[in-house]
């Protein structure tokens, strides 16, 4: 083990190389974190995807239900009483049919107590349980189905709810179920499956007093699984398997695997971000295909919103997916009821196959396509070596703050001239002054993340302002206010401190990032390809460099999280309406952005979505402190 | 030829007498058959065994009717009053009703020992162990670490002679026991028709295992011989419990042969009484149906301010006929309702998410227009470290205070949590429970195999003494057969509901092959860090020896012998 231990191992030489190239270093880090993370789609750099629980024995049973004809009944009965109902669950309607279906049926009222103003929505969740013969309550699986009224502006899901009561029907002629059966339809929307969730836990997710889901009357044992059904036809042509969660929480890989396997059983196309698969000789096209599929993927989990109800149960430990069906659009192939049917009773045997949670296979995951993973060990390094520029770069700035001894070697390089005449000062640093510095900053991030209330009342009762105009001219006002931070408190500064805080907020970021990688891969990525160049670039201003500097200002006026928020909002509202005049999409925009603001202000309040959270507490204090080192002044003594 | 059979006929009875005046013991078959509102069935078969002897070791030498197994491991380990249970389901207190015997799903075992045991704990573990090879059960997994002696939610059923004490009570259950075949055919060999003859012939296990609840049980005491209660005998009952559901067929018609497969072939010969009775109470107020044949005689009995219809076959004055069946035809579509829901119901639940700590709740319904009294006894594994001054119990918003309590806390690996409330439950209430838990991080040899499927919590017992008999089945405390419970008012009519085991997720490491690399990477790290450690701390400093002139020589001198040491090798 002496290996490990012998101080004298070049480590002079490392400090030295990394002095001399620190900058190519960098450089070549970011792009090859660019190009690797790029390369992940090729088949080369990902794995096909292969079961890890055995206890799953997918699809090797009996199937037993024919679902397609009670299906169809309960449907036409369910589009009747939809109508009587235009706007509202037919909760007798359903109460009835798990009641003539012998489930155990429960009601559940939630109610939403709207944060901004004093407003209050209720709802109601009816579920009915399947008690296993087999079983004493201690498990459980839950098959849902978010209810849409007809005046919804998503796809109807009334199929869903036939295909629910159907297979309720057929579950509870079995006898073989060793976990119990939840067949749950919800209301408003993710909602009300919040509601349902937080009930059945007792605990309550975002802040307290605004959801207030109330008690459960009936209960199972521990959820093990869940699937959600968003079927919107009677016939179908493809099944859409989506997995991204609250957060960017994934269900288990195995549960993914199962599904996708079990619709290509029953011969139906499976899609993944409702791309299916293609079979192009091509690599090139093949690779940018997939290569697209997954930039889908990553900017679906970037977000942190859930795509659909499975979304929710992942914060509780619970694996769930949504299945999606889509009707015909165009020409193809179409099934029905009786395979998609199949489909959900081969899961759901598998799942009543299992003898522990799911805890094989990966939780951390790409997909590429619908039958390829990349583990987290293989997009990790990509990640580590766009952000490891930031700490390379902390680690040189540091390295010549210090007084190292270390001789750097002469050379062209203005940065080592520098160095040099900073080892001739024998300085302290203003540790007080810095502590400070960033300390205000993230003061001042916390009071913004927590304004908004603020922002709110200050609107409505002074200028009668709707909710999200309220918000979004406070933010406006905070953003305009931290940038002009820097100039009320132009007061010379000596370079080593302003170096020093460049350090800290290097660091900052690039840890930051790296544990937020840990939780939500994608939303790391997208940020550090966005913040790490320009990250990378800014230092104590100096006079040799500072033509680039106004170049930096703009750079890192842009990148602003507000101004990046409302670039991006702006730029998918031009994807989603292409062709419009420039005005009339700057103004669907800004309108975009509004909700988008409120959204992710309420996703925390309600969901706990920390997007915001982040965004505002930690990464805007660190913009600040940034945008300090950018504006401040130099006090040069030579 | 005559002067020997002469001979034998007086070795018979001079032999013969007294031991046909020992056998003082009777055996009883029954079966009682019960519609249940909700849809179900329940079949209850219950076969007793009152030998009129005191309980001691020399009786249980000899044994007629009294399986000599079990009765050997009464005599050894000096048991007053044994109740094993095994169970596959959960019996659903709010829509069924009360059950005969109560029982918890898993396994579940309770004794009173003898005063003159003088280690309980000991007898307790042989006791268990010898009942796990008699049941072919896992009982032998009953130890300190998992048994309590509660003070108020067991009392003696059988006679005592002075007031209990429960420090000779052990309590346990065993939530994760699977209940099979394997258990039923040694419980079949303990009657003594064994599974040949009598109502134990419908005792199959395809069908028994295919309901939605099963339970056996082995309930063991002394009783009075007559009314002054001026001697005892020993009364044995072996339970089977089972609950049919009639909704998942085409119709909601039963009989005997569509519920175990075969009709009754006839009594067995060693019973003194052998009978079916199906309860009518719900005929023709929530299903209709038509019994076939009819019955002997029909039973009205008055029990609690409840009236009770029963059917009663007796199956010696059937079975003449050969293999007979008794059917029930309805005449109505298929219904399932719950007219009247249960005086009084529990439910247990664990509330939080995550693997490192939780909050058990117990939520007691009281449907009663008056307060009842109950008992909670929770029966928290030690591997849940429950923190006491968590506890809530609220009930319409209010907090109440138990009447009494008893708390014991756990200690690691040699004791459960134990914690006794006696509550007064307003009427029409529901009554929340609960306190707050940590999950433990056991050892790595303590997780079971599959690991990930979670530990079990047994069920919280509730112990209370009904007002009235509403949908209340049990046999009354002096009684041993079903008859008893004809026309059987008491004060109070004692339940002890089991509520559901839980299922927990305890942080259980990974056991795959990452795992195995994390360890071997922290062994390597740790054995990198001695050295690293030494350089660090320690330094290498040259150091001058001086010598004296002898170690020089005596140096020397080795030096040399060394050399000529190593020339030789």
């Amino acid at each position: 083990m002496g290996l490990l231990t012998d101080p004298r191992t070049g480590n002079g030489k490392i400090i030295k190389f990394v002095l001399q190239w620190e900058k190519w270093l960098c450089f070549f880090m970011y792009i090859g974190g660019i190009i690797w993370t790029m390369l992940l789609a090729l088949p080369v750099f990902n794995d096909s995807t292969y079961f890890s629980e055995n206890a799953l024995l997918p699809g090797l049973v009996m199937k037993e239900c024919s679902l397609e004809a009670s299906a169809k009944q309960f449907h036409n009965e369910l589009i009747e009483e939809m109508k009587r109902y235009p706007d509202k669950m037919p909760y007798p309607w359903l109460l009835a049919k798990f009641n003539q279906l012998y489930l155990d049926v429960y009601m559940h009222n939630f109610t939403l107590n709207y944060p901004f103003r004093e407003q209050q929505f209720t709802g109601q969740n009816v579920y009915g349980i399947v008690r296993a013969p087999r079983g004493a309550s201690t498990e459980a699986i839950i098959v849902s189905v978010p209810y849409r009224p007809i005046s919804s502006v998503n796809l109807n899901t009334a199929p869903s709810i036939a295909l629910l009561l159907a297979f309720a029907k057929c579950c509870r002629k079995q006898k073989y179920w060793a976990k119990d059966i939840i067949f749950l339809v919800t209301e408003h929307e993710q909602l009300g499956m919040q509601a349902w969730l937080e009930a059945y836990h007792g605990v309550t997710s975002g802040q307290d007093g605004i959801l207030m889901s109330g008690d459960l009357s009936g209960r199972s044992g521990s959820i093990q699984a869940a699937i959600n059904l968003e079927l919107h036809g009677m016939k179908i042509a493809s099944v859409d398997v989506k997995v991204e969660g609250l957060n960017g929480q994934l269900p288990n890989l195995d549960l993914v695997n199962l599904a996708q396997d079990m619709i290509t059983k029953e011969g139906i196309r499976r899609t993944f971000q409702r791309r299916p698969d293609v079979n192009v000789k091509n690599k090139v096209s093949k690779w940018w295909y997939q290569f697209n599929t997954l930039i889908s993927m990553i900017v679906t989990q970037a977000t942190g919103v859930p795509t659909g109800n499975h979304g929710l149960f992942h914060r509780f430990g619970i694996e769930a997916i949504t299945l999606e069906g889509f009707e015909r659009s165009g020409r193809g192939p179409e099934v029905s009821f009786y395979q998609v049917g199949r489909v959900v009773e081969s899961i759901v045997r598998s799942l009543n196959n299992l003898l522990e949670r799911f805890h094989q296979s990966f939780f951390f995951y790409l997909l590429p396509s619908t039958d390829r993973y990349i583990s987290i060990g293989l997009y990790m390094p990509p990640l580590v070596l766009i952000i490891g520029g930031l700490f390379i770069k902390a680690f040189a700035s540091w390295i010549r703050l210090q007084d190292t001894g270390i001789k750097v070697e002469e050379n062209e390089n203005p940065d080592t001239k520098i160095s040099q005449l900073k080892q001739n000062k024998v300085e302290e640093f203003d540790i007080a002054s810095i502590a400070s510095e960033i300390l205000w900053s993230h003061i001042i991030g916390v009071s913004i993340m927590s304004s908004p209330k603020l922002f709110t009342s200050i609107g409505s009762q002074l200028w009668d302002l709707p909710t999200e105009d309220s918000i979004y001219y406070g933010f406006i006002v905070t953003t305009v206010l931290t940038m002009f931070w820097p100039f009320y408190l132009r007061r010379p500064r000596k370079s080593d401190n302003v170096a020093l805080v460049c350090v800290v907020a290097s660091i900052e970021v690039a840890t930051t990032l790296l544990c937020v990688a840990m939780h939500n891969f994608s939303l790391a990525l997208l940020t550090a390809i966005i913040y790490v160049p320009t990250a990378l670039a800014i230092s104590p201003k100096r006079e040799i460099n500072s033509k680039f500097r106004g170049l930096l200002h703009v750079f890192w006026i842009l990148l602003h999280p507000f101004v990046v928020a409302s670039i991006l909002v702006m730029g998918y509202t031009r994807l989603n309406f292409p062709g419009e005049p420039l005005m009339s999409i700057l103004i669907k925009g800004i309108q975009a952005t509004k909700h988008a603001f409120v959204f992710s202000v309420i996703d925390s309040m309600i969901y706990g979505n920390w997007f915001y959270n982040v965004t505002v507490a930690i990464l805007l204090p660190n913009w600040i402190l940034f945008w300090n080192v950018i504006n401040s002044k130099i006090a040069f003594d030579s | 030829m005559r002067y020997l059979i002469y001979l034998v006929i007086s070795t018979l009875l001079v032999y013969g007498l007294p031991y046909s005046t020992a056998q003082d013991d009777f055996f009883d078959e029954e079966l009682l058959l019960k519609p249940l509102a909700s849809g179900h069935v329940y079949a209850y078969f219950q076969f007793t065994t009152l030998w009129e002897a005191p309980n001691n070791v020399q009786t249980f030498q000899h044994s007629h009717l009294f399986p000599r197994g079990l009765g050997e491991i009464i005599g050894r380990h000096k048991v007053d009053e044994l109740h094993i249970s095994l169970t596959e389901g959960l019996w659903n207190y709010e829509k069924w009703g009360y059950p005969v015997h109560d029982a918890g799903s898993g396994a579940e075992i309770f004794a009173w020992f003898n005063k003159n045991v003088s280690n309980v704990n000991n007898e307790w573990k042989s006791l268990t162990n010898a009942l796990a090879g008699l049941f072919c059960a896992s009982l032998n997994f009953v130890d300190s670490s998992n048994s309590m002696s509660p003070e108020f939610s067991f009392r003696p059923t059988g006679i005592v002679k002075e007031p209990p004490n429960s420090s000779y009570l052990r309590y346990s259950s065993l939530p994760r026991e699977i209940v099979c075949t394997e258990n039923l055919t040694p419980f079949k060999k303990l009657l003594p028709c064994d599974s040949k003859r009598g109502l134990a012939t419908l005792l199959n296990s395809a069908y028994i295992h295919n309901t939605n609840y099963h339970s056996l049980g082995i309930h063991f005491r002394s009783v009075c011989r007559n009314a002054g209660c001026t001697k005892s005998s020993l009364e044995l009952r072996q339970t089977v419990s089972l609950v049919y559901d009639t909704l998942t067929e085409a119709t909601q018609d039963w009989s005997i042969r569509k519920l175990f497969g075969i009709g009754i072939k006839g009594a067995c010969p060693l019973a003194s009484l052998s009978n079916v009775y199906i309860d009518m109470t719900s005929n023709e107020t929530v299903h209709v149906y038509q019994l076939t044949p009819s019955p002997n005689t029909k039973v009205t009995s008055f029990r609690g301010g409840q009236q009770q219809q029963l059917a009663v076959y007796d199956i010696r004055t059937y079975s003449n006929r050969g293999m007979f069946n008794i059917a029930a035809i309805y005449t109505t579509p298929k219904t399932s309702s719950v007219t009247y829901p249960s005086v009084l119901y529990a439910n247990r639940y664990i509330i939080g998410y995550g693997q490192e700590r939780g909050s058990l709740v117990t939520k007691l319904h009281n449907n009663h227009w008056q307060s009842l009294d109950v008992i909670l006894l929770e029966n928290i594994p030690w591997y849940l470290p429950v923190y006491l001054h968590t506890v809530k119990v609220i009930c319409n918003g209010q907090q109440i205070k138990p009447l009494i309590q008893r708390y014991m806390p756990g200690r690691e690996r040699t004791r459960p949590y134990y914690l006794e409330l006696v509550l007064r439950l307003p009427p029409h209430s529901v009554t929340k429970f609960s306190i707050e838990l940590d999950y433990l991080f056991l050892k790595w040899q303590e997780y079971p195999p599959d690991a990930n499927h979670g530990f079990y919590m047994g069920p919280a017992v509730i112990t209370a003494l009904l007002p009235i008999a509403r949908n209340y089945t049990a046999l009354p405390l002096d009684g041993s057969t079903i008859t008893s419970s004809f026309n059987a008012s008491r004060n109070g009519y004692l339940v002890q509901l089991r509520t559901e085991s839980l299922l927990i997720s305890l942080p259980t490491p990974d056991f795959s092959m990452p795992y195995n690399v994390v360890c071997l990477a922290c062994t390597a790290v740790a054995l990198a860090f001695g050295p690293l450690h030494n350089i660090t701390t320690k330094r290498l400093v040259l150091k001058n020896v001086t010598r004296n002139w002898k170690k020089k020589l005596l140096s020397f001198v080795k030096r040399l012998t060394k050399d000529t040491k190593d020339k030789t090798d």
